[in-house]
C-alpha cells in the first residue's frame, strides 16, 4: 500500500505525522518505508534523528538523484540502527522494518519529463514489493512532486497497488479553505489527477484528511480557560465545523484528528511511549491518536465511502 | 429546571445502545418479549429525540456533535452509527411485515390475561393495537426524515439502495397505521337515559342543574362537533348512528380495528384484516391516537414533505378526526359555568369507571385544544392546579400510605379490558402503567403555554418534582446510562424488582425529555415589571454616564479611560439584551452603576478632606 502525504500550507506538522505514522505503523509489525518527497526541504531525517539525513542525506543516492538518473538504486536508510535516539535505536520485540529513503541535501524542486515518471513507477513498484506501507511524503501545496505522483499512480502498472492519500490541515478557517482548495479546487489534485487519466470517484474517495494541532475543549489541559474563553472557543469549532462540511472536509472524510502537543509546538520529533510513560513530557492523548491513526490508515472499512 | 434534557437523553442513549448493541445483532425486548409496540419504542428511544432536536441529529455524519458520539460510541463512529441505525430499523420493518409485504401490528406480549392463570391465543396476541399504530407513525416519520437527509449525502449504490428499500417498505408501514387508525375511530351514542348517558351527565352536571338541562346544553355545546363528524366516512366511525339527534354521544379511538368496519380504499396493496373491537372510545387509546396523529402535521412532516399524495389524503382524514376527539373531550372537560367537569377528580368513564389516571388522560386530550384556543392563563390555572392535585393523588408528590391503591396505578398499572378480544380466546386487558410519564409530559405542555411567570413558575415546580420521582425509579440494573422503570424504589411497599428495560416506560420519559428540551430552547418569559425595572435601571445608568463624560473624566488618563470604555460597551450590551432578556440588562446595569458611583465615591472624599 501506498500513501501519499501532502498539505496546502507549510506548518501543518504533515512531516511530523507522518514520521509519528510511520514509527506507528511499524511498532504495529507492519515493514515501512518512509519516502522523503519533499524536495525543496527534506526534514524527515531530522524529525527520525537520523545522523548524515538530517536536511537530506549527503551521499549523493538520494531521491533527487535516483529521480534525475544519477545513481541506479536510492539509498535506504534503517531508522532502527541510524537514529541517534536512544529510544529509537534498537528495533523492538514485534516491529517491523522501519527504513528512510532521504531525498538529496540542497536537491531542490526540478523539472519533471516522461522518463521521471517511469523511473518514478519502477520506485514505487520496487517499494511496494518489499514493504507493507509505503509512506511517501509530499512537499506543501501543489508541487512538481505531485505532478509527478499523480501521473505515475495513474499508469498501468500500479493499478493493482492501493493509493491513499492524506490531505493535512490545521483546524483554523484558513487552513480548512486551504485544504480544500488543493483537493477540489480549481487545478486541484483531483482535477489534476482526472487530466492524467485518474477515474475521478476513485481517486475522490482515495483522500481522506488529517487534522493537527486541534485544541481539544473537554481535556484538562483547558481547565485553566476563562469562562468567556471557552464558550467562545466552542462557537468557534462550531463553525468550523460547519466550514468543514460546507467544503468537504467534514467527519466522513476525515481520516483522524491529532491533538494540540506542546512537545510538537517546539520540536518536530517521534513520540514515542517512553515519552509518554516515562519521562511524560508528551500527552499519553497524542500518541493514542498516532496509534488509532496508524491503525485507521490501513483499515479497509475507514476508507469506505457512505 | 432540575430537568437537563440533553444530559439525559445522552445517558438514555448510552443505555439503550449498551443494551441493544452487540457485534452479533441487535437485542429487541426487554422486559416484555418482543413485539411491534415494545420494538417501535426501543427504536423511538434513539430516533425520535435524533430527527426532532437539531443537535441530536445522525443522519448527516458530518455534523453529529461530540457528545452525542461518544454516547454512542459503542455503535461505531459518526459514519457507522447511521449505517448500522439503517440495518436495524430495516429489520424491524421486515419482521412485522406479513409474507405479502403488508405491515404488522400486533400486541404480542403486551396483552395480559384477565385470569392470571389463562393463556391468551395466537389470535388475540397478533392482534393489532392503537398503540401500535400510534407508535408506528412516529417510528416511521422519524425514519423518513432521517433517511432524507441521509440519503444526501451517500454515494455507494450498494447503500443507496438499501436505503431505497427501507424507505418504501416504511412509507408502507405508515400507510398501514394511517388506514388502522382510521378504522379504530370509533363514535359511540346512547339514550340520554342508558347507564351511559346518565353517567355522562352526571360527569357534565357540576352545577346541580336538573338532567333535561344538561342534556339539552350539551347537545347544544357539542352540534357542531356532532355536525363535523357526520363528514366522517373513511373506515370506521360512519354518520349514520348520529342521525338520530336525541342520543348523546362520545368520540375516540378504541382499543383496535372495531368489528365491521369498512376496507379503506388505496392504491397501495396492504391487508386489512377485520377487528373485534367494539365501537366504543377508551380514553387511553384516544390519547395515545392523538399523540401519533400530531406528527403527522407537524412542521418537520410538512418541511421535509414526507407523505406521498395518498398518504396526504390519509392524514387529511385523520386530522378531521383528530380536531373533532380534541374538541369533544376538551368542550366536554370544561362544560357548564361552574366547576369543570375535569376538576371533579376523579373522571368517571360513561361505563362507569373511576380512576384519577382517566382524569389525567383528559387533561391530555384537553391541553392540546388549550394550544388551539390560545388559552388565557386563567383556563391554564385550573389545568395546573388539577395536575396539581392529580400528582399529589397519584403519590407523586406526596408519600404514599399503608397499602395506597394508587401505588398499584404506577406497578400494575390501570388495567383497561379490551371488549371483543374475548371471541379469540380468553378475556384480555392493557395495562397502561405510564401515570408520571404523562403527567410530567403535559406539565411541561402546559408550562410553554402559560404566559405569566407566577403560573409557569409553579408548573414548573411540578415538572420538577414529577422528575424527581421519575429519577428515582431509573432502573439500577443495567451497566451502564440510564433506562426506566423501577417502581419499587420509590414506593417501598413494592416489593417487585426488575432486571431488564421497560420500552414502554423509557421510550415515555424520552418523549418528556424532548418536550423539556423544546421548553428549555424558547425564550425565557419576558415579565413586563422586570421590563420596566431594567428599563428604569438602564436610564439612570445611561444618564450618569453622560454626565461623567461631561465633567471630562476622559482626560483622568488611561485607568479611567479604559474603564468609561468598558462601560459604555456594557452599557450597549445591555440595551441590545433589554427586549429579549430583561435580566441580564439588568445585571449589566447595575454593573454600571456600581463602577460610577466609585468614581462619584472618591470624588466626593476628595471634595470633603479639602
Amino acid at each position: 500500500m501506498i500513501i501519499l502525504s501532502t498539505s496546502d500550507k507549510g506548518g501543518t506538522g504533515r512531516s511530523v505525522t507522518s514520521c509519528n505514522l510511520a514509527y506507528r505503523r511499524a511498532l504495529q509489525g507492519s515493514d515501512v518505508a518512509y519516502l522523503d518527497f519533499d524536495f525543496g526541504s527534506p526534514t524527515a531525517g531530522a524529525i527520525l534523528s537520523v545522523s548524515g539525513a538530517e536536511r537530506g542525506t549527503t551521499s549523493g543516492a538520494g531521491l533527487h538523484h535516483y529521480l534525475q538518473d544519477r545513481v541506479a538504486e536510492p539509498e535506504q536508510i534503517d531508522v532502527w540502527s541510524a537514529s541517534e535516539r536512544e529510544g529509537l535505536r534498537g528495533r523492538p520485540m514485534g516491529a517491523g522494518r522501519l527504513v528512510l529513503v532521504p531525498g538529496d541535501q540542497g536537491g531542490g524542486e526540478f523539472p519533471v519529463g516522461t522518463e521521471m515518471v517511469d523511473r518514478c513507477i519502477q520506485l514505487f513498484l520496487s517499494m511496494e514489493a518489499e514493504f507493507e506501507l509505503v509512506l511517501v511524503d509530499l512537499s506543501a501545496g501543489r508541487s512538481q512532486a505531485a505532478d509527478l505522483i499523480l501521473s505515475a499512480t495513474a499508469a498501468r502498472q500500479l493499478q493493482a497497488i492501493t493509493v491513499r492519500w492524506l490531505v493535512f490541515h490545521r483546524w483554523t478557517r484558513q487552513h480548512i479553505i486551504a485544504a480544500s482548495g488543493l483537493v477540489f479546487g480549481e487545478r486541484g489534485l483531483i482535477e489534476a489527477g482526472t487530466e492524467r487519466g485518474h477515474d475521478r470517484a476513485d481517486l475522490e474517495n482515495s483522500i481522506r484528511f488529517v487534522r493537527t494541532a486541534v485544541l481539544d475543549l473537554s481535556s484538562p489541559e483547558m481547565a485553566g480557560l476563562r469562562p468567556p474563553q471557552a464558550a467562545w472557543l466552542q462557537s468557534c469549532n462550531r463553525e468550523l465545523q460547519e466550514l468543514a462540511t460546507k467544503t468537504k472536509l467534514g467527519r466522513t472524510t476525515m481520516l483522524g484528528s491529532i491533538p494540540l502537543d506542546p512537545v510538537l509546538q517546539w520540536r518536530e520529533q517521534l513520540i514515542s511511549d517512553n515519552d509518554v510513560v516515562f519521562s511524560q513530557i508528551a500527552n499519553p492523548q497524542t500518541s493514542q491518536a498516532y496509534e488509532d491513526l496508524a491503525k485507521r490508515l490501513v483499515h479497509d472499512e475507514a476508507w469506505m465511502s457512505l | 429546571m432540575k430537568v437537563q434534557p440533553r444530559q439525559q437523553l445522552l445517558e438514555v442513549w448510552r443505555g439503550m445502545v449498551g443494551y441493544s448493541f452487540s457485534d452479533t445483532g441487535w437485542k429487541w425486548g426487554g422486559r416484555q418479549a418482543r413485539n411491534s409496540v415494545s420494538d417501535a419504542e426501543q427504536l423511538v428511544c434513539l430516533m425520535y429525540p435524533a430527527t426532532v432536536l437539531p443537535t441530536f441529529k445522525l443522519d448527516q455524519p458530518d455534523q453529529t456533535a461530540n457528545d452525542v458520539l461518544v454516547a454512542l460510541d459503542f455503535m461505531g463512529d459518526s459514519v457507522e452509527i447511521p449505517k448500522r441505525l439503517i440495518r436495524v430499523l430495516a429489520e424491524y420493518m421486515d419482521t412485522y411485515s406479513s409474507p405479502g409485504g403488508s405491515p404488522t401490528f400486533g400486541a404480542g406480549s403486551y396483552l395480559e390475561p384477565q385470569q392470571a392463570d389463562a393463556e391468551l391465543s395466537e389470535e388475540q396476541r397478533n392482534l393489532a393495537v392503537v398503540d401500535s399504530y400510534s407508535m408506528s407513525i412516529t417510528l416511521t416519520l422519524a425514519t423518513l426524515g432521517f433517511i432524507k437527509v441521509f440519503r444526501g449525502v451517500l454515494r455507494r449504490k450498494q447503500l443507496r439502495d438499501e436505503v431505497d428499500a427501507l424507505e418504501e417498505t416504511t412509507s408502507r408501514r405508515l400507510t398501514g397505521a394511517m388506514i388502522g387508525l382510521l378504522r379504530s375511530f370509533a363514535v359511540r351514542t346512547f339514550e340520554p337515559g342508558s347507564d351511559a348517558g346518565q353517567a355522562m351527565c352526571r360527569t357534565a352536571n357540576q352545577t346541580g342543574e336538573p338532567t333535561r338541562r344538561i342534556v339539552e346544553e350539551l347537545h347544544r355545546a357539542l352540534v357542531e362537533i356532532r355536525a363535523g363528524l357526520l363528514d366522517v366516512t373513511l373506515g370506521s366511525g360512519g354518520a349514520d348512528v348520529l342521525d338520530n339527534e336525541n342520543l348523546l354521544f362520545e368520540c375516540g379511538w378504541s382499543w383496535g380495528t372495531i368489528k365491521g368496519a369498512l376496507e379503506v380504499k388505496t392504491d397501495e396493496q396492504i391487508d386489512q384484516p377485520d377487528g373485534v373491537s367494539p365501537s366504543r372510545p377508551y380514553l387511553y387509546f384516544t390519547v395515545v391516537a392523538l399523540d401519533g396523529i400530531a406528527d403527522l402535521f407537524s412542521e418537520r412532516t410538512r418541511i421535509l414533505g414526507l407523505l406521498n399524495p395518498e398518504q396526504q389524503n390519509l392524514a387529511r382524514a385523520l386530522q378531521l378526526r383528530w380536531d373533532l376527539t380534541q374538541r369533544y373531550w376538551s368542550t366536554l372537560a370544561s362544560f357548564g359555568t361552574g366547576r369543570w367537569p375535569l376538576e371533579d377528580i376523579p373522571w368517571r368513564t360513561t361505563d362507569g369507571k373511576e380512576s384519577d389516571y382517566y382524569s389525567l388522560l383528559v387533561t391530555s386530550a384537553t391541553v392540546e385544544d388549550l394550544v388551539r384556543r390560545r388559552a388565557t392563563d386563567a383556563d391554564l390555572t385550573r389545568v395546573g392546579e388539577v395536575l396539581d392535585e392529580l400528582a399529589a393523588r397519584g403519590r407523586i408528590t406526596r408519600r404514599p400510605l399503608m397499602d395506597d391503591p394508587a401505588v398499584a396505578m404506577h406497578v400494575t398499572g390501570v388495567r383497561l379490558n379490551l371488549d371483543g378480544a374475548e371471541e379469540l380466546g380468553p378475556a384480555a386487558d392493557w395495562p397502561a402503567s405510564d401515570y408520571a410519564a404523562v403527567l410530567l409530559k403535559r406539565t411541561l405542555r402546559v408550562a410553554g403555554l402559560a404566559r405569566s411567570t407566577e403560573l409557569r413558575d409553579r408548573l414548573l415546580g411540578l415538572a420538577d418534582e414529577a422528575w424527581s420521582h421519575l429519577q428515582g425509579r431509573r432502573l439500577e440494573t443495567v451497566s451502564m446510562g440510564t433506562l426506566w422503570d423501577q417502581p419499587g424504589q420509590v414506593f417501598p411497599d413494592v416489593e417487585i424488582r426488575h432486571d431488564l428495560p421497560s420500552w414502554y416506560y423509557t421510550q415515555r420519559v424520552v418523549e418528556c425529555l424532548v418536550a423539556a428540551a423544546a421548553f428549555a430552547d424558547d425564550p425565557p418569559l419576558r415579565s413586563a415589571r422586570l421590563l420596566d425595572t431594567a428599563r428604569d435601571l438602564l436610564n439612570e445608568a445611561d444618564h450618569l454616564f453622560g454626565r461623567e463624560l461631561l465633567v471630562g473624566s476622559q482626560e483622568a488618563g488611561p485607568a479611567i479611560r479604559a474603564n468609561l470604555r468598558r462601560i459604555e460597551g456594557k452599557l450597549a450590551r445591555a440595551r441590545a439584551a433589554l427586549r429579549e432578556r430583561p435580566g441580564s440588562a439588568m445585571a449589566l446595569a447595575l454593573d454600571v452603576l456600581a463602577e460610577l458611583e466609585d468614581l462619584t465615591a472618591a470624588r466626593a472624599d476628595a471634595d470633603r478632606t479639602i
